[in-house]
C-alpha cells in the first residue's frame, strides 16, 4: 500500500455529545478533538462510556445530543453504512459463511471496485497483515490472532480515512497482544490514517497512543500524550489508574503539604496551593537506611520495610509509614533494595521536583452520575 | 455379562418399537402392486393398474398439482411472514412481545378440528372454501409458527456486530440482511421451510372443511379415497409418497455425510 501521510487521514471532532440510558448516562458532554492521523486512545475501567462513544462515532448507537464531525462534516445524522469509517471488533466479527478473501473483498464488492482492482487490493491488505497465504480458508479455521488480522485487513482495504477499534486485541493472550500492538502501531505509521482504540488496558494505552483520553463515568477526565498523562496528572484518579503511585493528601501551604507529627513534603516548585493530593510515582522513590545521608532538596520519610519483591526488570519495596500508610519503591534489580529486610527501619526519599500535585476530584462512589441530574435534551 | 444383557434387551426393544411403527407403513408398498379392486394384503394377483390409475385419471393429477401449488406457496408465505415475526420477536422492543410470541405459536396449540370449524364458518361467508387463496391463506396459517420458532431460534444465536461490522464496511441494511444476516440463519429458515412445506402438503382435518368438488387437495382426496369409495389408488400413491420421503432423506443425508468429510478434510 502506498504510503503517502498527507490526505491520507481525516480529524474527527465530537463536541458536547451526550447519551442517556434508561439507568446511567453512558456519556455527559464529551467534547474531543482529534487530529488527522492521530493515534488517540479511548482509556477506562469498564463501564466509563469508551464503547458508547466509539459507536456513536461509528454511527451504531444515536446520541441524546452533541454533534460528530469527520473531515469538518458533519455526520451525526449519517447512516453508519454511508460514514467510511473502518472498524475492527473485540470478538473479530468476520464472517463466518465467507472465506478470508471475501471477508477482506466484502467492503471492496459494496464500493464495486473492478475484479483485477479488488483481487489486488485483497491481496496487498492480506500481505500488510502477513495473511497472504491464507485467503482460502474459512475464518473459523484459523487462530485468535490469525483471525482479528483478517479484520484489521477488511477495515482498512478500502482505505478509511479514520480506523475505529474496540478492544480489538482483549480476546487474545499476552504475548500475541503484544506482538499485534506493535504491528498495529506499524499500520498507523505506514497508512497515515487516523486511529481511535478503545482499551481498558493502562499499559497499552501508553506504549501505543499518540495521545490518550481517559474516561470515568461518561466524562472525559484527562485528555494529554502518555507522559503528560503519567507525569502530570491532574486528578488522584489519573493518577492511580495509569500505573502505581504514591498519593498523599492534605492541605499545601507555600508548598509544603504538613505530613503527621514530625515530617512535612514539599512539592515541585511552582505547585499551586490548596486542599489536593501529592503524587510520586515508585520509580522516583528511594528507600535508604536510617544513618545515610538523604540528598539535599529531597524529602524523607521515616518507615518500616513491609515486603520486598523481585520482578526480574527490578525490585519493588513497599514501606510502612507511622500512620499506617504504604509507599512502594521501584529501583533498577543491582540496587540495595535486595538486601532490605522486612522489619528493617528505612527513610524513603525523593527529590522535591517529582512531587506532582494532584486535584482530589469527584470520590469514586460520588462520581456516577444518577439519571435525570440533568435534563436530557430530546 | 449383565451390561450385555442390557444392550441386548435395548437392541431388541429399538428393533421393536421400529418394526411396530414402520411395519404398517409397509405393509401399504405390497397392497400397491395388487390387482384386486379391494385393499387385499397380500395380493393374491399382482400389477401396476393403480399406478396406472394415478397417473391417467384426471381427478388425482388434479389434487395432486393442487397440492403442490398450495403447498409451495405456502411455503414462500410462511418463511416471509415467520422469518419477519422471529425478527419481530427477537430483536424488536415489544412491550407485549409474551403475547404476540402466543399468538404466533397458537395455531399449533388450537386443535385442527375447531381451526377447521372455525376457518369453515368464516370461508364460506367471503367465498374462499374451495379456491387456492383460501387453502393458501389457512396453510399459511398454519406453517407460520414453525418458521418463526426455528428462525428465531437462530437469530438468538446470531452475533449482532456482524451485521455492525457489515455496514461499517459500507453495506446498506438490505444487502447486510442478504449478504450476511440470512446466509447465516438459512438453515433456520430452510428447517422452517420444509415444517410448513409438510405441514401444508400433508394437512387433512382443516382441508376437510375447505375441500369440495372444485378443488381438493392429494390428502383429501386420499382420505375420501378410503372412506367414501375404496379406491386402492390410495395405495399406490401412498407407496410413491413414501419412496419420494425416503429418497429426499437419503440425499439429504448423502449431503450431509459429504460435507462433513469435506469440512474434515479442510481443517487438517
Ligand atoms: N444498550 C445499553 N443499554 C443500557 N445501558 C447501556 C447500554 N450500553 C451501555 N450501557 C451503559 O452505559 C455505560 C457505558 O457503557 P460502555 O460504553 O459499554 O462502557 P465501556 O465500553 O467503557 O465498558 C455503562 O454503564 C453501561 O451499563
Ligand atoms: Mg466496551
Amino acid at each position: 500500500m502506498t504510503t503517502t501521510t498527507e490526505l491520507a487521514g481525516a480529524p474527527v471532532r465530537v463536541s458536547g455529545v451526550t447519551k442517556q440510558y434508561r439507568d446511567a448516562r453512558a456519556l455527559d458532554q464529551v467534547d474531543l478533538d482529534i487530529e488527522s492521523g492521530e493515534f488517540i486512545t479511548l482509556l477506562g475501567s469498564s463501564g466509563s462510556g469508551k464503547s458508547t462513544l466509539l459507536n456513536i462515532i461509528a454511527g451504531f448507537t444515536d446520541c441524546d445530543a452533541g454533534v460528530v464531525e469527520v473531515d469538518g462534516i458533519d455526520i451525526t445524522k449519517t447512516p453508519p453504512h454511508k460514514r467510511g469509517l473502518g472498524m475492527v471488533f473485540q470478538h473479530y466479527a468476520l464472517f463466518p459463511h465467507m472465506t478470508v478473501f471475501d471477508n477482506v473483498a466484502f467492503p471492496l464488492r459494496r464500493r464495486r471496485t473492478p475484479k483485477a482492482e479488488m483481487v489486488r487490493l485483497v491481496e496487498e491488505a492480506l500481505d500488510i497483515v502477513q495473511l497472504g497465504h491464507l485467503g482460502k480458508r474459512m475464518p473459523q479455521q484459523l487462530s485468535g490472532g490469525q483471525q482479528q488480522r483478517v479484520a484489521l485487513a477488511r477495515a482498512i482495504v478500502f482505505r478509511p480515512k479514520v480506523l475505529l477499534m474496540d478492544e480489538p486485541l482483549g480476546a487474545l493472550d499476552k504475548r500475541l497482544r503484544e506482538q499485534l500492538q506493535l504491528e498495529i502501531k506499524r499500520l498507523h505509521r505506514e497508512l497515515g490514517i487516523t486511529f481511535v482504540f478503545v482499551t481498558h488496558d493502562q499499559e497499552e494505552a501508553l506504549a501505543m497512543s499518540d495521545r490518550i483520553a481517559l474516561l470515568r463515568d461518561g466524562r472525559i477526565v484527562q485528555i494529554g500524550t502518555p507522559e503528560e498523562l503519567y507525569e502530570q496528572p491532574a486528578e488522584r484518579y489519573t493518577a492511580e489508574f495509569l500505573g502505581e503511585s504514591n498519593l498523599f493528601s492534605g492541605t499545601i501551604v507555600n508548598g509544603v503539604l504538613p505530613y503527621g507529627e514530625h515530617g512535612s513534603i514539599q512539592v515541585r516548585d511552582g505547585s499551586a496551593d490548596g486542599a489536593g493530593s501529592v503524587m510520586v510515582r515508585p520509580e522516583h522513590v528511594s528507600v535508604l537506611r536510617p544513618d545515610e545521608q538523604v540528598p539535599v532538596g529531597c524529602n524523607a520519610l521515616r518507615g518500616t520495610v513491609r515486603e520486598v519483591i523481585y520482578l526480574g526488570s527490578g525490585r519493588r519495596a513497599e514501606v510502612t509509614l507511622p500512620d499506617g500508610t504504604h509507599v512502594v519503591a521501584r529501583t533498577p534489580a543491582d540496587r540495595r533494595h535486595s538486601r532490605l529486610v522486612p522489619g528493617e527501619p528505612v527513610v524513603v526519599t525523593w527529590a522535591k521536583q517529582h512531587g506532582q500535585v494532584v486535584a482530589d476530584g469527584p470520590p469514586a462512589d460520588e462520581a456516577a452520575i444518577p439519571a435525570g441530574r440533568a435534563a436530557v435534551p430530546a | 455379562m449383565s451390561r450385555l444383557l442390557v444392550r441386548g434387551g435395548l437392541v431388541t426393544l429399538a428393533v421393536l418399537t421400529g418394526l411396530v411403527l414402520i411395519a404398517p407403513v409397509l405393509v401399504i408398498i405390497p397392497m400397491s402392486f395388487s390387482d384386486s379392486s379391494f385393499l387385499e394384503f397380500p395380493p393374491t394377483d399382482w400389477s401396476f393398474r393403480w399406478y396406472e390409475n394415478f397417473f391417467s385419471d384426471p381427478s388425482w393429477r388434479a389434487s395432486t398439482l393442487s397440492s403442490l401449488k398450495i403447498a409451495v406457496l405456502v411455503t414462500i408465505t410462511a418463511v416471509i411472514l415467520g422469518t419477519a415475526a422471529a425478527f419481530g420477536l427477537v430483536r424488536g422492543r415489544l412491550r407485549a412481545k409474551a403475547a404476540v410470541a402466543g399468538l404466533v405459536i397458537a395455531p399449533l396449540i388450537v386443535p385442527y378440528v375447531i381451526v377447521g370449524l372455525a376457518v369453515y364458518a368464516a370461508a364460506l361467508q367471503v367465498g374462499l372454501t374451495q379456491t387456492t387463496l383460501g387453502f393458501v391463506l389457512v396453510h399459511t396459517a398454519l406453517g407460520v409458527p414453525f418458521v418463526t420458532v426455528n428462525v428465531a431460534a437462530s437469530l438468538a444465536s446470531f452475533d449482532q456486530r456482524l451485521e455492525q461490522a457489515a455496514m461499517s464496511l459500507g453495506a446498506s441494511p438490505l444487502t447486510t440482511f442478504l449478504r450476511v444476516t440470512l446466509p447465516i440463519i438459512a438453515p433456520g429458515v430452510a428447517a422452517g421451510a420444509l415444517f410448513a412445506f409438510i405441514t401444508s402438503w400433508d394437512e387433512v382435518v382443516v382441508s376437510l372443511f375447505l375441500s369440495g368438488p372444485e378443488l381438493t387437495t392429494l390428502p383429501v382426496q386420499m382420505w375420501s379415497g378410503v372412506r367414501v369409495a375404496i379406491d386402492p389408488t390410495v395405495t399406490a400413491v401412498s407407496s410413491l409418497l413414501l419412496l419420494f420421503t425416503i429418497t429426499a432423506f437419503a440425499a439429504l443425508g448423502v449431503a450431509r455425510l459429504i460435507r462433513n468429510r469435506r469440512l474434515a478434510r479442510s481443517h487438517r
